[in-house]
């Protein structure tokens, strides 16, 4: 059974075929500049050169239309016919409170994902277009959503409220939802798999550090709290956005400089982090050459970055009262051994002792980087959130097959 | 629901610069238009200008303004337009000027193409008779600066047809995502008409000595909660386009309440047209801000 998995944006639409025999990728690519004249779909199947092509693509329908004649393409193509694409699975960034599992497309379905679209402005917009693209390109395929949030709707009550009016959280659903909740859970997953103990035992922090960041306290193998909140800029400090600071900093900084709510939030979002600090790249590796070549500006940016996601390491230690097993991933986390190194030679205190040579072998799969005196297991565990998404999609599938 | 890809924007001064580029950051391939390549090259600065600012105050980063600038070419041919799928025409408030650019598009684009005017005071019924086809004109009024004010008066002319109308309102609230407010053509429509009817008795006052300049325009902004007084919202506007309004309105009206104030008439003669010259009723630097 072949599962294609969608990533759909606003102008770009990311998508991979898996062959869920071996769970092997038949073909990925992605279509961008969606609606331009000069629209690109890069297609790329395993050992052979990636095929590119320059059309006119006007809507997220049309992009989908081209990816299927891509796959079935006599040369490229890896399907003979349309038909072996028996199911479609779709990130979806925000399932409020109403999903916290994956679950198949229908109108109720539908109609919640548009309901949430004021929390997820940017992006379930975007996913319902390639919802509504798969409908109209292939009708007969049954379509499932995987929510970014979902992983994280375990969260008690005084891990996911503010300490705000309860009728902020009654009429407008202001909370804690958490992002990266497919990445948080394969990585955990996979850390006890990898560790051979139950899950159920384990107090863990997983660290997801890319171009977003968040940490998440996972007790018994639920997530019990995570640092992204009701949208991804809270918590740590990450390439272009703020993450944590004194909210009265908004209103300060809206009236001395008379700034507009568009323009504090952009400032928020794509002007701050590593980028505002270093005034050179919101890119860690680019931050660590200029910092070894002795720029300032990023050293401190550096240290800033490290010195928050120790912070909440800690804080989520002391939530779960111990810790069992940290694990890093995502780009930074599962690339920069640094980052690691800096993180964990400071939280020797909880009972971490790297192992500083494993931590620096270059290898790609899933490791243990602290040594075997350590009481915290060290983990690099590369994410995989499309794997998920295809997993998630084929299981659905199998269960209503077995109940129809 | 209409399809809105490209739209041809024509005359680049400050209300088409402000369109222009409030349609390229929505997503929108834009045609700019100008009567020459220099007053077009300039308009085009004057965006990359609006643009780093923007940068400045946050609001989009260096990547943004190379996709924003992507957007927006600069046609000196007319006949592009044809590829259309809505013209604005926003060039300068003068009548004859307007019917020439209408009688031309009708002659481009395909009867589907909505043409849309961006005249504040102007009778849209008169700019569509030029053309062969009336019911495809509708009045879109924009209000400057365009990317901040999230409100467009939608005009209907007398032969403007539901479906364009229809499309137009689409336009406006889903594409471009601003409020739309339905007016029927009517001389300075509803914003002109309520604002220059305010700064004209703001110049009253200021005229028969009530009070200063200064604090007319805090009586409006602190006690009524605006933006900026009636005396600096002249001086942004212009004062010419102020007096020009004006005298529009008194003649289509007959009314007395909108004969221009007589110190209005002074100042634009003295060529004190506000920002745009550094001194109207308040003085300006080079950027447009106060100086105090």
């Amino acid at each position: 059974m072949k599962v294609l998995v969608i990533n759909a944006g606003s102008s770009s639409l990311k998508y991979q075929l898996y062959n869920m025999l071996d769970e092997s990728v038949l073909a990925k690519g992605k279509v961008e500049r969606i609606g331009m004249e000069t629209a690109m779909l890069s297609h790329e199947v395993p050992h052979q050169p990636e095929v590119t092509v320059v059309a006119e693509i006007l809507d997220h329908t049309s992009a989908i239309r081209r990816v299927v004649t891509a796959l079935i393409h006599p040369e490229h193509g890896v399907v003979k016919q349309i038909e072996e694409i028996e199911a479609v699975g779709h990130r979806v960034v925000h399932g409020g409170e109403t999903f916290s599992s994956s679950v198949m497309v229908n109108s109720e379905v539908r109609q919640e994902i548009r309901r949430l679209f004021d929390l997820a402005p940017l992006h379930n917009p975007a996913h319902m277009m390639g919802i509504i693209a798969v409908e109209s390109a292939l009708p007969l395929v049954p379509q499932a959503v995987v929510f970014d949030t979902a992983f994280h709707q375990s969260m008690p009550p005084e891990s996911y409220l503010y300490p705000i009016p309860m009728v902020l959280y009654n009429k407008h659903k202001v909370r804690r939802y958490g992002f990266h909740g497919t990445s948080h859970a394969y990585v955990s997953e996979r850390a006890a798999a990898f560790l051979e103990r139950p899950i159920e035992q384990l107090k863990m922090i997983t660290c997801h550090i890319g171009n977003g960041a968040s940490c998440t306290a996972i007790l018994n193998g639920k997530s019990h709290d995570t640092s992204m909140g009701m949208t991804p800029l809270e918590g740590l400090m990450m390439g272009t956005r703020s993450g944590d600071l004194d909210p009265a900093i908004v209103p300060y900084v809206m009236a001395k400089e008379d700034l507009t709510i568009n323009e504090v939030n952009s400032m928020l979002n794509k002007h701050s982090g590593l980028i505002a600090i270093s005034g050179i790249s919101s890119d860690v590796r680019e931050i660590e050459q200029a910092m070894h070549a002795g720029d300032h500006n990023a050293k401190l940016a550096y240290e800033m970055y490290v010195y928050r996601l120790r912070k909440y390491i800690g804080s989520y230690t002391a939530a779960m009262n111990g810790l069992d097993v940290l694990v890093f991933t995502a780009g930074v986390g599962e690339n920069s051994a640094t980052v690691r190194e800096k993180v964990c030679t400071q939280l020797s205190f909880f009972g971490i002792e790297l192992d500083s040579q494993a931590n620096l072998r270059p290898e790609r799969g899933e490791r243990r980087i602290s040594s075997n005196q350590s009481r915290v297991q060290v983990l690099v565990i590369p994410t995989n959130e499309e794997l998920v998404i295809a997993r998630d999609t084929y299981q659905l599938i199998a269960n209503a097959k077995m109940n129809s | 629901m209409m399809k809105i890809n490209k739209i041809g924007v024509i005359g680049a001064g400050t209300m088409g610069q402000g369109i222009a580029e409030m349609l390229a950051i929505k997503g929108i391939e834009v045609f700019l238009v100008e009567k020459t390549p220099e007053k077009l090259d300039q308009a085009w600065n004057m965006i990359v200008i609006s643009l780093d600012k923007q940068i400045e105050k946050w609001a989009i980063t260096i990547t943004e303004k190379k996709l924003i600038l992507s957007k927006i070419h600069k046609i000196n041919k007319f006949s592009r337009l044809s590829e259309c799928d809505m013209v604005i025409e926003t060039i300068s408030e003068d009548l004859d000027a307007k019917l020439d650019v209408f009688l031309e598009l009708d002659n481009i684009c395909p009867p589907h193409v909505i043409l849309a005017s961006n005249t504040s005071t102007l009778s849209l019924t008169e700019l569509a008779n030029s053309t062969e086809h009336p019911e495809r004109v509708i009045g879109l009024h924009f209000l400057h600066p365009v990317s901040k004010i999230h409100l467009v008066e939608i005009i209907r002319g007398l032969k403007t047809s539901e479906d364009t109308l229809q499309k137009t309102k689409n336009f406006v609230e889903e594409i471009i995502q601003k409020k739309g407010i339905m007016v029927n053509e009517s001389p300075g429509f509803v914003t002109t008409r309520l604002i220059c009817t305010l700064i004209n008795e703001a110049m009253h006052v200021l005229n028969e000595g009530v009070a200063s300049a200064e604090d007319i325009d805090s009586a409006m902004r602190i006690g009524y909660d605006f933006h900026y007084g009636p005396l600096e919202m002249a001086d942004r506007f212009g004062l010419d386009a102020v007096l020009a309004a004006m005298d529009r309105m008194f003649r289509e009206f007959g009314e007395l309440k909108y004969r221009p104030s007589f110190l209005l008439k002074k100042m634009v003669r003295a060529g004190n047209l506000g920002m745009k010259t550094g001194e109207g009723f308040f003085s300006y630097d080079k950027d447009g801000d106060r100086i105090l």
